[in-house]
């Protein structure tokens, strides 16, 4: 139990003037499971990806059973038996599940590659992890849960030392994760090392052996999880962390009428039977974790997926939205999460993303007027306050936080009533973050209705008058931002306001969460 | 159908039926060649002579199809390969003429071979697209041979090549059949078989994830490029024996019917599915075609629209729909 399979001492990861990671201690037992936990931005990522031999550590050392790791190349790491499973990045769709696993190290007879010994050999490996997966079926056939088993079967059928699993729960159902934990056991008792990132600490408290808590790039603590109450755990998540948020002014709004309203709303997979309203003025967050539906539900709102039944109202009228411009038309506009693909066309000018919404407006018989082109964007740089050279400078040239400004430009050409903000400060500097989100307050000020969705607990807390908690698709508390502010702490700083609420935050969704899995249980 | 389960012919043919579109290149060969044999019987379909010949014009285009369905796979496309063939059949006729049989096919194999790794390496290296390296490759590749040849027709007066490369027969069987049974048979064992063949398959059905397992997919996409040329110059070499010379005009425009046999064969545009069995069937299909259409008297121009209508027919009917 005690032999070490992986020791990472002082290491530090500078990006930039950026430090991700500081001076990190990170130690884990062979035939142990290592719960990693953090906040977003924590390092966790970075972590890993200095073990997987993505990234080069800024100073540190690593050692694999021992043996120092001296070239950091993914090739090397993987020699030293180092295996992490890439959320389905490392399938290939068109190939066999069998072919997937044993890619690259075909199982050859007379020299030509023997696909029905793979498989036998495949059928062996799932029936060890008593999955039902039929290893001749093409991976694009499979569900997102076989899918990820073939992914983990994949990864730890090299022979792995240590076996890195970011997330491996977010895409399966109940029944999946009780047989990943069943096969985890099996592994570890063969003194395979697990290091689990998860977000989920009902699962970490069944499964993991010991925990290490990163914040801001440093070691918390690193405890044995009898030692670690969830409550513990997300006060050391959380911390007192700086807050670049704490200058947002968060006026008192006037609600007004409903603009927003949904009456039991399913989509195809997710979400399920969601009901809610927003009114004008107002700024509600959707909480929850990856795999949550919170995403499938904007994606619903803005007609990119179908719904299957239910009603959606806007202004208390019922709209029948089924294509993206049915939504535009009835005055909503979707901020999606994938900026570079969803958002902007990075080539295209400043002028030319920022209109593309209401080019038919901006249109005679046809042809573009380029003054009311010309007017229609210079309005959204200066409201917006968008850093560009011109507006004849390619979307691409801009940071981060400007491309998302030209992005709600293009919406606010529009005038919509309900705004849908889908992680909009991803990828975004610190400074420009809050400056998104006083836009979103100034927006709701001037009497949209806003749903934004948003990983960052701060920043949800910050933005959102009402916070709407889902789980497994479903909606699971609807809480009002006062209610979770302590009343104790009223005369307290910002600062200590918002960790909090923070705190009281996570722990709706954890138990979200066991809700979630309990109604799901029930089904099966 | 309760003996479907029992009976592994039935079952066989069971999934058969059932995966009617993935097959439909199959069925709807069958189905053309009894249409044609039912109707144009008394204009002499069926006689072995206008089988096998057939078999003689469809052989070049069924020796490059082969090798385009491993660029296809791999999710790359090479649209030089009739101006290539062109190319080498003017190099190996005019190096015959200097170096006899052996200099000639040597020098109608580095044609191809110099041209793969070209385009290869503007692909791979250089990350131009090979839509567009294969595109200008075209321009160049015909042009080379214009000017070398005086875009005059260069004689070959060697029999022995001629008889071994698509003018020979054994019997009435012509020596064109052994060169396409041979491609077809190589090239399906390389890309079911081999280690090869599966990363081909892999860097086009996924080249992030296959980069991940460890692929080198920048590797795999110029051997492609470079058997693709390959096997056009080859193309090339067969018409110059089939005709005894060598003119820039041959191989002309058959790029289209090469991707067309390999895509009516099931091989995607897209990379990650290739069947080399499908793509030479897809080639017999166009030959079918073509001969059954001259057959039934139609005019050049009532061909080609006829010949469009059913290529775009059989494809559609394989597209899954969801």
């Amino acid at each position: 139990m005690s032999t070490v399979a992986v020791r990472m001492r002082g290491i530090s990861k500078h990006f930039g003037g950026v430090k991700a990671l500081d001076n990190v201690d990170f130690e884990v037992f062979a035939g142990e499971v290592h719960a990693l936990l953090g906040g977003n931005g924590a390092g966790k990522s970075t972590i890993l990806k200095v073990l997987n031999g993505v990234h080069v550590p800024t100073a540190g050392t690593i050692e694999v059973a021992g043996v120092p790791l001296t070239t950091h190349t993914p090739a090397a790491s993987r020699a030293a038996g180092i295996a992490m499973n890439y959320q389905e990045m490392s399938l290939i769709p068109t190939l066999t599940v069998a072919q997937n696993v044993f890619l690259t190290r075909e199982t050859l007879s007379g020299g030509l590659i023997n696909d029905k010994e793979a498989e036998r050999k495949a059928s062996e490996l799932f029936r060890m992890l008593e999955v039902d997966i039929d290893p001749a079926s093409i991976v694009g056939d499979l569900g997102a849960g076989q899918k990820q088993l073939t992914e983990i079967v994949k990864a730890i059928s090299h022979d792995a030392r240590v076996l890195v699993l970011d997330e491996p729960s977010t895409a399966l159902a109940v029944s999946d994760v009780n047989r990943l934990f069943t096969f985890l056991r099996k592994l570890k008792s063969q003194g395979v090392a697990i290091i689990y990132v998860s977000h989920r600490m009902d699962e970490i408290a069944r499964i993991a052996d010991r925990a290490t808590i990163l914040r801001d790039g440093k070691n918390v603590t690193t405890a044995h999880i009898a030692d670690l109450p969830i409550g513990t755990m997300i006060e050391h998540i959380v911390g007192k962390r700086s807050l670049g948020l704490a200058d947002v002014e968060r006026k008192d709004v006037i609600r007004g009428d409903i603009a927003l309203e949904l009456r039991n709303v399913c989509g195809r997979d997710k979400p399920q039977d969601i009901s809610l309203t927003i009114h004008k003025g107002e700024v509600v967050g959707l909480a929850g974790l990856l795999g949550s539906g919170r995403t499938s539900l904007a994606k619903l709102i803005a007609g990119i997926e179908p719904i299957t039944s239910g009603e959606i109202r806007i202004n208390d009228r019922p709209v029948n939205i089924r294509r993206p411009s049915d939504a535009i038309a009835a005055g909503v506009a979707l901020v999606p999460e994938a900026r570079a693909t969803e958002g902007i066309i990075p080539a295209h000018s400043v002028a030319d993303n920022a209109t593309l919404a209401v080019l038919d407006d901006l249109s005679n018989a046809g042809f573009v007027d380029a003054n009311k082109l010309r007017q229609t964007t210079d309005a959204q740089i200066k409201r917006l306050s968008i850093k560009t050279a011109s507006r004849n400078h390619a979307v691409s040239t801009l940071s981060g936080g400007n491309q998302q400004k030209v992005v709600i430009g293009k919406w606010l050409a529009t005038d919509p009533d309900v705004f849908v903000l889908d992680e909009p400060t991803a990828g975004i500097d610190i400074g420009s973050k809050s400056e998104i989100i006083q836009m979103v307050r100034d927006l709701a000020a001037s009497g949209k209705a806003i749903l934004m969705i948003s990983s960052e607990l701060s920043e949800l807390l910050t933005a959102c008058d009402r916070i709407i908690v889902m789980a497994d698709g479903r909606v699971y508390d609807d809480i009002p931002h006062a209610d979770l502010e302590d009343p104790a702490e009223v005369n307290s700083n910002a600062a200590h306001r918002l960790q909090v609420a923070e705190q009281r935050l996570q722990i709706a969704i954890q138990e979200a969460l066991t809700a979630g899995q309990e109604v799901s249980n029930g089904q099966r | 159908m309760v003996n479907a389960d029992t009976n592994p012919k039935l079952k066989a043919l069971n999934a058969f039926l059932t995966n009617w579109r993935q097959n439909i290149i199959y069925i709807g060969f069958i189905a053309i060649f009894v249409i044609f044999a039912l109707t144009l019987n008394d204009r002499g379909f069926l006689n072995l002579n206008n089988l096998l010949n057939i078999v003689r014009q469809t052989t070049m285009i069924a020796v490059m199809a082969v090798a385009m369905t491993f660029v296809l796979s791999a999710g790359e496309i090479d649209l030089s390969v009739g101006a290539v063939a062109g190319l080498a059949s003017v190099t190996v006729a005019m190096a015959i003429s200097v170096a006899g049989p052996f200099g000639g096919i040597i020098a109608g194999l580095a044609t191809g071979i110099a041209i793969g790794v070209f385009n290869g390496w503007l692909t791979t290296k250089i990350g131009i697209p090979s839509f567009l390296t294969t595109l200008a490759m075209m321009g160049i590749a015909k042009g080379i041979a214009m000017w070398v040849s005086d875009t005059s027709a260069v004689p070959i007066l060697s029999q022995g090549y001629a008889w071994w490369f698509g003018g020979g027969s054994i019997g009435h069987v012509p020596v064109l059949l052994f060169w396409m049974l041979i491609f077809g048979a190589i090239g399906h064992v390389v890309l079911r078989r081999t280690s090869f063949g599966r990363r081909v398959l892999a860097t086009g059905g996924g080249e992030q994830a296959a980069s991940y397992s460890g692929i080198n997919t920048a590797r795999i996409k110029f051997r492609v490029l470079v058997l693709s040329s390959t096997a056009a110059a080859i193309a090339g070499m067969l018409y110059a024996g089939r005709l005894q010379s060598g003119r820039f005009q041959l191989g002309e425009g058959d790029e289209l019917s090469v991707i067309a046999a390999a895509v009516l064969g099931g091989t995607s545009l897209f990379g990650g599915k290739g069947t080399v069995i499908g793509t030479i069937v897809g080639a017999l299909m166009i030959g079918l075609i073509n001969n059954g259409l001259i057959l039934m008297g139609l005019e050049f121009s009532q061909q080609l629209i006829a010949r469009g209508g059913i290529i775009i027919l059989a494809v559609a009917l394989s597209q899954k729909r969801s």
